[in-house]
């Protein structure tokens, strides 16, 4: 802060305050001035003792008033968030939000650091590199729900609509951990930009088949790249991925799990698809990349063309096996002559047209095992990546929403949720049919007893055990079913609405 | 209430619901003015079905079991009561509540009883892409998935707030009358089956 007067050494007025002694000086000689700090005691007799000086920005009498404090106070608390997010280039932007939301004002207080990490937020999300809340959250002190309300009053206050706010961009959050995290920093540059890749294309996939919709995105990207990771043999344990990026445990697990059943899915079409389970899919996997990635390059107009020579063709593998099974078919391996797995070349030809058609001829067990434990062999043995991954594929760079949905991976599914939802419909389905029968039998005794008196005890003790396994739900749709409630209404599942409507409705005039 | 009460036995009018689905109501909530100053530590003392403590919320809360139903009731005479599935059940229940009160020894009335919120729910059954549809009506939609697994919607015309989840599941809250609710459906249904998942 420069003052009034002029040097005595020098004579220009460029005197500056020094921050820390508080002493005035020259920034052009830098020539120390004569003592000016003296401070009246205030307090009187009974006051504090001694000659009092003013020390930086301490003491009784400063040049900032409580505003300044304060304004200078919420600058640091800026300036110190922005850097520990490693954000620093952005902090103009994020301070002008705060002027203006604030009206200049700028604050204190637990909620100021809260608004700081709404702005931080927006900033990047608006700049389309969006930090994860809770990353922000964590860095600011607070929850991802108070960090979150913050978020939406700021949106609604500035008005900012759609294309100036897009959607949290799941491929960036991914390159992000990818570059801060500790885990993947020991890695050298061609396997980091492979792994990039393959977490590009494999997320893209993930969110295809819905497991990002309506998640929570964090515990995708750490289960997406723990999974190629683990392909690329480098080891990263799950738990210590989500703890660098805050993201829950538990959440992490279960999405790698869903993941690996996606993929187990897709394996099915694979000629050796039945053997693949959740255990094995990860040993799996390369083939079932290949697979994917061989199918996202395809144009889908030009399938049928591009199939008959796919780089990748299954039909030429499990020939060139059992080309070498017949090589040594006679002194190890003894094929039964009928058996339906010697192909000729020319069967294999006509079945090329599609894979999945592949996948319906009937090659016998024992023969698909040898073929399979033959290939299976020869992939230990190439642990080199660049037999299953090219990488040339759109799907491995970021691709619009739109672009993503057209484009085919060979393998379509339908969200999580959806299918659980689909299965307790049957279960009820199932339970209202059996609360049916029951009905009937006690209604009409005779009927159901016809014919089978012989083994009357037999069925009593059947009954019985029926009985016991009749739980509260099963009473509920009885009484509902005999309410002459709709079975359409009960599959829905809303028990107690239903039971309020049709059961306990009898003070209704 | 007939219509109401019939509701489970007769086909779905077509020309109401042209989607053939009719969201389920879940809970209706009301308010009605007792118009009288109530001692709500006596009533606390004297029903059994109250409780009433002033250091976490300023109302006694009263429940019964037909309708079942939740009333609070504040000092000045004012009372809300939820839970209910249908108007005529809150209604019903609410008059049961302030006879209560009367009973107790209180002048109570039974004044401006209104329905405020009434919140239904139903099932497409077909998954829905959030992300295309939050995209594509952004002005009305808000999705984030950080903090919300479904998509807050806010109608315009009738004022309505749907929650959509991927799942097909859809939740309908905000109307005064039932069929606001019913409308908002309707009104989202096309939407939502440009955005429905092809199931080949």
């Amino acid at each position: 802060m420069a003052s009034s007067g002029s040097c005595n050494n020098c004579g220009k007025t460029s005197l500056v305050r020094d921050d820390v002694t508080g002493e005035l000086m020259c920034s052009s000689c830098g020539v120390i001035q004569e003592y000016d700090q003296f401070e009246a005691n205030i307090g009187g007799i009974s006051g504090p003792q001694g000659t009092f000086i003013r020390v930086g920005t301490a003491g009784a009498s400063t040049r900032y008033s409580d505003k300044q404090r304060k304004f200078f106070q919420a600058q640091s608390l800026i300036d110190e968030f922005t850097s520990r997010l490693g954000i620093s280039s952005k902090i103009s932007d994020i301070k002008t939000m705060i002027s203006t939301i604030t009206e200049g004002e700028f604050g204190q207080g637990d909620w100021f650091q809260v608004l700081i990490g709404a702005c931080v937020y927006i900033v990047m999300r608006k700049d389309n590199r969006p930090m994860s809340m809770a990353e922000v959250g964590w860095t600011v002190g607070c929850d991802v729900y108070e960090l979150g309300r913050m978020i939406k009053r700021v949106i609604d206050h500035m008005d900012l609509k759609n294309f100036d706010f897009p959607e949290f961009d799941i491929v960036h959050s991914l390159e992000r951990v990818l570059k801060i995290s500790p885990s993947f920093s020991r890695i050298d540059r061609s396997e980091m930009d492979r792994i990039h890749k393959q977490g590009i294309f494999l997320i893209q996939c993930a969110m295809k088949w819905f497991l990002s919709t309506g998640r929570k995105p964090l515990p995708l990207v750490v289960a997406v790249l723990v999974l190629v990771a683990e392909l690329n043999q480098v080891e990263i344990g799950i738990s210590e991925l989500a703890k660098e990026v805050h993201a829950v445990v538990s959440t992490c697990k279960t999405r790698y799990k869903e993941l690996l059943q996606k993929l187990v899915e897709v394996a099915q079409v694979l000629p050796w698809g039945r053997d693949i389970t959740k255990k094995n899919i990860v040993k799996h996997a390369p083939s079932v990349f290949k697979y994917l990635e061989t199918k996202a390059m395809l144009k889908p107009g030009a399938k049928r063309k591009v199939l008959d020579h796919p780089e990748f063709n299954l039909a030429d593998m499990v020939s060139e096996c059992s080309r070498q099974l017949d090589e040594h078919g006679h002194d190890s391996i003894n094929l039964p002559s009928d058996s339906h797995c010697s192909i000729s070349q020319n069967n294999i030809n006509s079945t090329r047209p599609s894979t999945r058609d592949s996948n319906k001829i009937l090659y016998s067990p024992e023969c698909l095992s040898m073929l399979y434990k033959k290939y299976s062999d020869r992939v230990d043995l190439q642990e080199d990546c660049s037999e299953w991954w090219n990488g040339k594929s759109e799907m491995s760079k970021k691709l619009l929403l739109k672009q993503l949905l057209e484009k085919d991976v060979g393998f379509e599914t339908v969200p999580p949720s959806f299918i659980s939802n689909c299965l307790k419909c049957e279960m009820r389905r199932e339970k209202i049919s059996a609360a049916k029968v029951r009905i009937d039998r006690i209604m009409r005794p005779w009927n159901s007893d016809l014919g089978a008196d012989d083994c009357s005890e037999k069925k009593l003790k059947r009954r019985r055990k029926l009985v016991d396994g009749v739980d509260w739900e099963d009473l509920i749709i009885e009484t509902l079913l005999l309410h002459q409630v709709k079975e359409e209404e009960i599959e829905k599942g809303y028990y107690n609405t239903l039971l309020d409507l049709h059961v306990f409705n009898s003070g209704i005039v | 209430m007939a219509d109401q009460g019939l509701e489970g036995s007769q086909p779905v009018d077509l020309k109401k619901h042209p989607s053939g689905i009719v969201p389920t109501l879940q809970n209706i909530v009301s308010t009605v003015n007792l118009d009288c100053k109530l001692d709500l530590k006596k009533i606390a003392l004297q029903a059994r079905n109250a409780e009433y403590n002033p250091k976490r919320f300023a109302a006694v809360i009263m429940r019964i079991r037909e309708p079942k139903t939740t009333a609070l009731i504040f000092a000045s005479g004012k009372m809300v009561c939820t839970g209910a599935k249908s108007e005529q059940q809150s209604k019903l229940a609410a008059r049961k509540y302030a006879r209560i009160i009367q009973k107790l020894g209180f002048p109570a009335k039974f004044k401006d009883f209104k329905i405020q919120n009434i919140v239904g729910s139903c099932d497409v059954k077909f998954p829905i892409r959030l992300e295309g549809l939050a995209y594509s009506h952004g002005a009305f939609s808000s999705y984030e998935p950080e903090l919300f697994p479904g998509l807050i919607y806010r109608m315009k015309q009738p004022k309505i707030v749907l929650l959509i989840f991927v799942s097909g599941k859809i939740v309908l809250t905000g109307a005064k009358v039932r069929d606001e609710t019913y409308t908002a459906f309707e009104n989202i249904y096309p939407v939502l089956t440009e955005y429905r998942k092809n199931q080949q």
